[in-house]
């Protein structure tokens, strides 16, 4: 560990690194493959699949809420009820509702508190001239070690131009190449790490918040959708054919528990990152706590890949207080380096997210980072992109520049002290090419979804995902929504889990959805014994 | 206890089946007259739910005059709960014919049929085969002789309705009309199928019969518990960890039953009530745990045990809810004949409805219990009387659920 003035003073020397094994990098390093990170899930339909522990133990719980708990409650009637209110989400309302179907989006926070406002780096469509769908689809494919599901990535590819189409028709501003005309310009294209072409588009280093802005204001404008901001789902409700007729939610302002009975079921929940798993901090918004995992799972749905997690390589490292806060990839995109404490480059800052990762976490272990006040990383080299590119921090990279403000440093001036963060679930629940989950009636998109991603994911690819799985999902949605209302709803899947569980010698009084982290102010037991006691 | 579960009684090769089976058939046809005498001293009643003693069903049929008689062998089997014919007619179709046999040898019927719920195509082309293999075998030609014409069976699918299932609905089916139920009397047994007098007897019966004419009158008897004999089949659901089709002597506790064969309540959670079968009784709560579970000592009860199905709620189960299920299930099954029937038992479930939607009031509740009062007696079938029995029952015995869901 080298102190951080001894860093700050060390020349940098931008020749750069000695190639080294990924695979060994990978199998040594990433937090996936540490001992004793995984567990095998002993109930379900995925049962035997290796989990993270405190994933599983989640997946492996008792529900918060009984069959009494929902007697005497008001129902709530939709076609398309839509869990969730990140991109996926709201994509998926939209595109129900614009199919003529009534929503419902429901939303533990508010619409747009999620992870896709902090996607910065941009979104990949294969729209150079140069470029194709077929390089896309195998560069998705190589960076997931060839563990993606081929028809749901050349899904993902090909709608890819179509998205961004969309996405300019709704309103979203895209960077243009320099000089080009505002009107009739070409798309500025970047190249992601782990790409063989320039395919990132951005706006600027907030492209996620400007596709939510965008998304936000057309699922408010359209007729149709109805929005319950702070209504967590805690449990999905079931016909007693087993399909997924609505949800049970928990309307926080009130503590009281509200049905909302509905057709077809779109979950949008997002990721687990606050789960810290191996202890790692992360970049993730504050109800990313795999909700719909949990309850999806407990339904029967399948799993796929959920072992794999991507470890952002540049998290803060200092100051502790913004510890895991992302740095954009567009800073590595655009030219950035990486230095250990002794001036040297380790590794190709472009390879894919979990080598980079991997790499860092190499260099901590083996005692070649950097260390300020107790926090250890290795440098993002700001100083030097300023220098090369004048005026792109200010210009481009304008979150990166406001974070150094937050954390009190010049960043054209001084590095920033990064390390990885735990940023995305890699899998989720299985699903098809239509978003179809294994349960009747129940979809999936976005990062609650798993299979587009193999076990690591490429830059660009998230927000791609959630707009191309988001309208396939709400479309199909409403196609299932067509028919008699649900009859007869319940909690009828509950017993059998119940009996699962008993089964597999596990305990009952672990409950879940964790639906808020144990160290916020929301204290959701309390809330459900004064619920019980009301 | 296996009699009706016996592993060697399933499959559906006959020559397997009589090589070990069958015994019970040969026995009747020995000595027809004494097939009626026997049923009576086994004390073997209906176990379709009436409880009602199966010898003078069958001696009614008898001793009934006129040619062209008929054998229905009810598996129709609709209602919430219960699925033990469904096993009888998939896993043993062989000694559910052999029982109509035996039935049909002591009221010297012809025609049987095997009327049987369609749910489930691989069980009805099971039993289309299982009958086949009978028609080609000498032991139906002994029965064709010992009735005095040539015996046929046949499989009759039902609409698959609970209402089919009633006797009087059975025997409109099996002519080819709708199966709707008509006022008694005539009962079947003077006035049946094409006029003719027509034996309609559940399955599980049918399939107690053959055992009962190989091993006795006395044998029978002893299996059961105290005075009530033989087993029953009970079907256990609900908040239990083990559910399934038990066979066990009739007269066996509930307690018994529930935490000896049912492995408990799930998740050790409170016992608050069972709905027996189907589910159209009165609720059995903690008190009677302990009462045996056979025709009379329910009766005694004030409550029947129907089926055999019992459905047991525990803490975190919503009565409410469950009775809510159950009369949608009992309005969705009306036949629409009777005004009472058919109005009554809608509204009860759209009052249940609104109070378990959280949008019901006083009002909603005063209307239930005026109605659960007003319905009974009011149909030419039972179906109502289920359904205001259960709306009764849990009103009285959970009323705190039904002050809770009230705005």
């Amino acid at each position: 560990m080298i102190a951080w003035d001894q860093a700050l003073a060390a020349p940098r020397d931008p020749a750069p690194p000695l190639p080294s094994d990924r695979d060994a990098l990978l199998r040594g390093f990433h937090p996936d493959h540490a001992p004793g990170a995984m567990e095998r899930l002993r109930v379900g339909v995925s049962a035997g699949q290796p989990c993270p522990a405190a994933l599983a133990d989640l997946l492996q719980s008792n529900a918060l809420v009984e069959d009494v708990d929902i007697a005497g409650r008001a129902m709530r009637e939709a076609e398309v009820l839509v869990l969730g209110g990140g991109g996926a989400g709201c994509i998926a309302a939209l595109t129900a509702a614009r199919d003529g179907a009534r929503v419902l989006l429901v939303t533990k926070l508010r619409m747009g508190d999620g992870n896709t406002v902090m996607a910065e780096g941009g979104i990949q469509a294969a729209v150079g001239a140069e470029d194709s769908l077929q390089r896309h689809y195998e560069d998705t494919l190589r960076a997931g070690h060839f563990r993606a599901d081929k028809a749901l990535v050349a899904a993902m590819v090909r709608d890819g131009p179509a998205s961004i189409r969309w996405l300019i028709q709704q309103g979203m501003g895209f960077d243009l190449e320099e000089g080009e005309d505002r009107i009739g310009g070409h798309l500025l294209r970047k190249k992601p790490g782990g790409a063989t072409a320039a395919r990132l588009l951005s706006f600027r280093d907030y492209t996620g918040l400007e596709l939510m802005r965008v998304i936000r204001e057309a699922v408010l404008l359209t007729p149709g959708i109805t929005v319950l901001e702070r209504h967590p789902v805690v449990e999905l409700l079931t016909d007693p054919h087993g399909r997924c007729a609505g949800a049970v939610l928990l309307e926080l302002g009130r503590r009281e528990i509200v049905l909302a009975r509905a057709g077809a079921v779109v979950l949008a929940t997002g990721g687990a990152g606050r789960l810290h798993l191996n202890g790692f901090p992360t970049s993730n918004h504050y109800g990313a706590t795999a909700d719909g995992l949990v309850l999806a799972y407990r339904l029967g749905a399948g799993l796929r890949e959920v072992e794999s997690f991507q470890y952002h390589p540049t998290g803060i490292a200092w100051p502790p207080h913004l510890a895991g806060t992302l740095i954009s990839e567009a800073a590595r995109a655009a030219g950035g380096l990486l230095f250990n404490g002794l001036g040297q480059r380790f590794v190709d800052e472009l390879a894919p997210r979990d080598v980079v990762a991997a790499a860092i976490l190499r260099e901590i272990a083996e005692g070649r980072a950097a260390a300020r006040e107790g926090c250890e990383g290795v440098l993002l080299d700001t100083p030097g992109l300023e220098a090369a590119n004048p005026g792109i921090l200010a210009k481009r990279l304008v979150t990166l520049s406001h974070l150094a403000h937050r954390a009190g440093f010049d960043p054209a001036r001084e590095p920033f002290l990064i390390r990885p963060t735990l940023h995305y679930q890699n899998g989720g629940i299985a699903i098809d090419a239509e978003g179809r989950t294994a349960v009747p009636g129940l979809f999936c998109a976005g990062e609650a979804s798993g299979g587009l991603h193999g076990l690591n994911r490429l830059m660009g690819n998230a927000l791609l995902e959630l707009v191309a799985f988001g309208r396939r999902a709400g479309a199909a949605a409403v196609e299932a929504a067509r028919g008699d209302r649900p009859r007869g709803v319940g909690l009828t899947h509950l017993a059998a889990w119940e009996r699962g569980l008993v089964a597999a010698g596990l305990p009952l009084d672990r409950r879940a959805p964790m639906v808020f982290p144990p160290y916020g102010n929301v204290d959701l037991a309390a809330m459900l014994r004064q619920r019980v006691a009301a | 206890m296996m009699v009706l579960t016996d592993p060697a009684l399933r499959g559906l090769a006959l020559d397997g089946y009589l090589a070990s089976a069958g015994h019970g058939l040969r026995a009747a046809l020995r000595d027809p007259g004494a097939i009626i005498p026997v049923i009576e001293a086994s004390g073997l009643r209906g176990l379709g739910g009436a409880g009602f003693p199966a010898h003078r069903k069958w001696a009614a049929v008898a001793a009934a005059p006129g040619p062209g008689r008929w054998i229905i062998a009810n598996g129709n089997e609709d209602e919430p709960g219960t699925f033990k014919d469904r096993f009888l007619l998939a896993e043993t179709p062989h000694q559910v014919i052999e029982g109509a046999l035996v039935a049909a040898v002591a009221v010297r019927a012809a025609q049987v049929a095997l009327y049987v719920n369609p749910r489930d195509a691989a069980t009805v082309a099971g039993l289309r085969d299982a009958a086949a293999q009978w028609a080609a075998h000498p032991l139906l030609a002994a029965v064709s002789a010992a009735v005095g014409e040539a015996v046929t069976l046949r499989v009759v699918e039902s609409s698959g309705l609970y209402i089919g299932g009633e006797e009087t609905a059975a025997v409109a089916a099996v002519q080819g009309g709708f199966p709707f139920p008509s006022l008694k009397p005539p009962f079947p047994a003077q006035h049946g199928v094409h006029g003719a007098p027509t034996l309609v007897t559940n399955v599980e019966t049918l399939a107690q019969a053959g055992h009962i004419l190989e091993k006795g009158a006395d044998w029978y008897r002893g299996l059961g518990i105290g005075d009530a004999a033989g087993t029953k089949l009970f079907s256990l659901s609900g908040d239990v960890l083990r559910p399934g089709l038990h066979e066990l002597p009739m007269g066996t506790s509930l307690r018994s039953l529930v935490f000896d064969h049912g492995g408990g309540m799930l998740g050790g959670r409170g016992f608050k009530a069972v709905f027996t079968g189907g589910p159209s009784n009165t609720l059995l709560t903690e008190r009677d745990l302990d009462v045996a579970m056979d025709f009379d000592s329910l009766r005694a009860r004030g409550s029947r045990l129907g089926t055999g199905a019992m459905i047991v709620v525990g803490e975190g189960t919503s009565i409410l809810r469950k009775t809510a299920e159950y009369v949608a299930f009992f309005a969705a099954s009306s036949c629409g004949q009777c005004p009472p029937c058919k109005v009554g038992t809608f509204q009860v479930a759209r009052l249940l409805e609104r109070l378990e939607a959280g949008s019901g009031g006083p009002g909603d509740l005063e209307a239930l219990r005026n109605l659960a009062a007003l319905l009974p007696g009011s149909g030419r079938c039972g179906l109502v009387d289920g359904a205001a029995t259960v709306l009764a029952s849990s009103l009285a015995t959970f009323p705190a659920e039904y002050q809770r869901a009230l705005r």
